[in-house]
């Protein structure tokens, strides 16, 4: 952990420059408060995200409030010739479990209900870290900020295999799936932790971290 | 610190004034989701109908979630939850029932469960092969609601918007009768038998019917009910009638019933009237009789075939019935007599009266005292007597039979008696039994043992016979064969020698050259010429009939 001490570095935003989000290109800012636009690139150049905490906040909420409905409203109805029923991702997590495939019960769960849970409380524990100005375990909060990124993406496995199912599984009478609300809102969740995460300013992480060690000096 | 003035050979950035808010519009983004989830969690809420529990014996086939409720094949809510009841005897099932059927959990709605089931009178709920069991639900009519319920062990057979009436059917058992058996209207299927039980006294069957509209509206206060199960096979003089309703009740029993053409004209029966079911439909649909007059007979003659319930006639015609064989004896001569009581229904016989005698013998079969007179005339002026006659050679069943016999002794009927003694007539037509018994008796009387003896001697005679015969023919075998045989050859040598005569005899009579053949036409043409002398004789004496006396002159 030695390597990943806080470097103790000054910042652009320190020395009243501004560095393109898009090209990387440092500039001078056409005007402290308003800094302009890139001159190589022509994108919207910004000291730190704009409103980067309460977008993100915004965001998160939304997500959090779109997880309930996304748990317990049903994911599929499957309608066979003898009954029908609709299924909640919980209940076939414990309808897998119960049948004794386990793993594949593990799979839904850590898929479906741990990683959007997981990265709403790590978009919540980023913003609320950096409202608070924490100053410590930077680099933790770095790589799960990364993290967080990176999963973002295939949370819509849930999504996918629902929409290929119904697309597939239409053997009327005998048998045939429709999709529940739960999928709708699922997606919701799964492209508001998306947008949240982009929203997130990542520098604002080490911005604190800077303030800290400005004070000590 | 870096130096400042470095940095002014960077190019400077443009300003663009923007417009700025200080509450970001991304807010609106939580605030939709919020609107969206809580609109969503008040119609699931407002959505959601009552939860009631069922109390059943057994679980058969219900499964939580997989379950529903059914009212006229309608989903009306789903089993949620199978559990064991506190006292572990039932099974208590938990389930949802919609918002819209919410309003028909009343105090007297039933459930039961429909599984597949196969019954003599037929098929029911084969559906459920494939779906699975599920709870039916008949809706009550009670305003009270409620959310506990205990279902029925089977389904109700009438439900509640089926029309027509119940009725109570008294009978002394049940017969083959179940619940579910057809009831029956000019054989058409009219109801059905939908419950019983013992009478409280345990001396009958109550049978609850419902005959469903609009046969219900036949039903009169008249109206007779009966046992139609089984087949009714009779046989009478227009050959074998075999009565059953259908195949189903034949199997299943069924009830039928029908009002009598005599019953008054009445307004249709009320609900839960009560009937008694009679055990066929002769019986059903008896007249009751109304004046009835009891009579007894004392029989010196065997009553073997004469059983409560045979039929009284006059002159053939059915007039009244046996109900009572008994025995009769005089305590001082110790003499035995058969002692047969019958009723007499006078308006049966006033009835098979033609039209114009109707009207004036009403009178006589009303009036008791004029009956008697009648009857006593013609008792004792004509000679009506009671006489037992054999209805049936086979079955030897007797009957009791009213005629005149004007070579009767005369009788006086005592009339204070009760039942009035009427006088009888020894049986004239001998039974086929006392016929039996004489053929029998006269069998007996035969010598059989002696037509035995003497059929065995002439038997050994006979063998002896035939030993005798035996021997002589063996004795004819050896001693006159062979000259028998030597006769035969003589015979035959006689033959030839016959034979040999013959032809000589051919050829010298015969032959046309044979001197015996010229002869012979001599002596015919000489016999001719003789006859033709004699014609010319008799010519002559016809027309000189004198010569006879004168001679030829």
């Amino acid at each position: 952990m030695s390597a990943l001490k806080p470097v103790r570095a000054i910042t652009a935003a320190q020395c009243g420059l501004i560095s393109c989000e898009t090209c990387k290109l440092l500039a001078r800012p056409a005007h402290p408060e308003d800094p302009g636009h890139c001159p190589r690139c022509g994108g919207e150049l910004e000291f730190r995200r704009r409103r980067s905490l309460q977008r993100t906040w915004a965001l998160v909420i939304a997500a959090a409030v779109c997880y309930i409905p996304a748990n317990m409203l049903p994911m599929m109805a499957t309608t066979t010739f003898a009954s029908s029923h609709a299924d909640t991702i919980m209940g076939g997590v414990v309808y897998l479990f119960a049948s004794g495939s386990w793993p594949l019960a593990l799979i839904v769960l850590v898929a479906s209900v741990m990683v959007p849970l997981g990265k709403l409380i790590a978009l919540i524990y980023l913003l609320l870290s950096v409202q608070r100005g924490m100053p410590g375990a930077c680099h933790q909060r770095a790589r799960l900020y990364r993290m967080v990124e990176l999963i973002g993406r295939w949370s819509m496995l849930d999504v996918f295999v629902v929409t290929f199912i119904v697309a597939l599984v239409q053997l009327q009478p005998l048998m045939a799936v429709q999709p529940g609300p739960a999928v709708l809102f699922f997606a919701v969740v799964v492209v508001l932790t998306m947008i949240a995460a982009e929203t997130f300013d990542p520098r604002l992480i080490w911005d604190s971290a800077a303030n800290l060690e400005n004070e000590d000096d | 610190m870096t130096d400042r003035n470095d940095h002014d050979a960077l190019p400077q950035a443009s300003v663009v004034r923007k417009k700025r808010t200080r509450i970001s519009v991304v807010w609106i983004i939580p605030i939709l989701a919020a609107v969206v989830a809580v609109g969503i969690a008040i119609q699931q809420y407002l959505s959601e109908g009552p939860t009631i529990s069922i109390v059943f014996k057994t679980a058969v086939g219900i499964e939580a979630g997989k379950t529903f409720i059914k009212y006229k094949d309608v989903n009306i809510g789903q089993v949620t939850a199978v559990q064991l009841a506190d006292d572990y005897s039932r099974v208590m099932v938990t389930a949802k029932i919609a918002k819209s059927a919410a309003g028909l959990m009343v105090e007297d709605a039933k459930f039961w469960v429909v599984e597949p089931r196969v019954s003599l009178s037929g098929v029911s709920g084969l559906g459920t092969l494939l779906s699975g069991n599920y709870i039916a639900f008949e809706a009550g009519k009670s305003g009270s609601s409620e959310r506990s319920f205990t279902g029925l062990a089977v389904a109700p057979i009438i439900t509640r918007d089926q029309l027509g009436r119940p009725f109570v059917l008294k009978a002394p058992h049940l017969g083959s009768l179940g619940i579910g058996s057809p009831v029956y209207y000019r054989r058409l299927q009219a109801g059905q038998v939908v419950g019983y039980n013992l009478s409280d006294d345990g001396n009958a069957v109550e049978i609850k019917v419902f005959v469903n509209a609009p046969y219900d509206k036949y039903v009169s206060p008249g109206t007779r009910f009966w046992n139609a199960s089984g087949l009714d096979v009779s046989i009478g003089a227009g050959g074998v009638d075999v009565r059953t309703q259908s195949m189903a009740a034949l199997i299943a029993g069924g009830v039928a019933f029908e009002t009598p053409h005599f019953a008054p004209q009445a307004e249709p029966a009320a609900a839960h009237t009560e009937f008694t079911l009679y055990g066929d439909q002769l019986a059903a649909m008896a007249q009751a009789e109304s004046v009835a007059t009891r009579y007894v007979l004392y029989f010196k003659e065997s009553l073997r075939g004469l059983s409560v319930g045979a039929p009284v006639t006059l002159l053939g015609l059915e007039g009244g019935s046996v109900t009572d064989v008994g025995l009769d004896l005089d305590p001082k001569t110790l003499e035995l007599r058969g002692r047969v009581e019958v009723v007499a229904y006078p308006e049966r016989l006033i009835a098979s009266l033609s039209a114009a005698q109707k009207v004036a013998n009403e009178a006589v079969a009303t009036d008791g005292s004029r009956r008697q007179e009648l009857i006593r005339r013609m008792i004792e002026e004509r000679g009506l007597r009671a006489q037992l006659r054999s209805g049936s050679l086979l079955t030897g069943q007797l009957y009791v039979a009213f005629e005149y016999f004007p070579k009767a002794a005369r009788v006086k009927v005592n009339w204070r008696g009760d039942p009035v003694e009427l006088p009888v007539a020894p049986s004239t037509l001998p039974h086929l039994e006392q016929r039996v018994t004489s053929i029998m008796a006269k069998i007996d009387a035969m010598p059989l043992e002696a037509i035995g003896d003497e059929l065995r001697q002439s038997m050994v005679a006979l063998k002896r016979l035939l030993k005798d015969t035996d021997r002589a023919v063996r004795r004819i075998d050896a001693d006159v064969t062979p000259e028998l045989k030597k006769a035969l050859e003589d015979f035959r040598r006689a033959t030839v020698s016959a034979d040999q005569m013959i032809r000589d005899t051919d050829a010298t009579l015969l032959g046309p050259d044979a001197p015996g053949q010229q002869d012979l036409r001599e002596a015919l043409r000489e016999v001719a010429r003789a006859a033709r002398s004699l014609r010319v004789l008799t010519d002559y004496l016809e027309r000189h009939p004198e010569a006879l006396v004168r001679g030829k002159n």
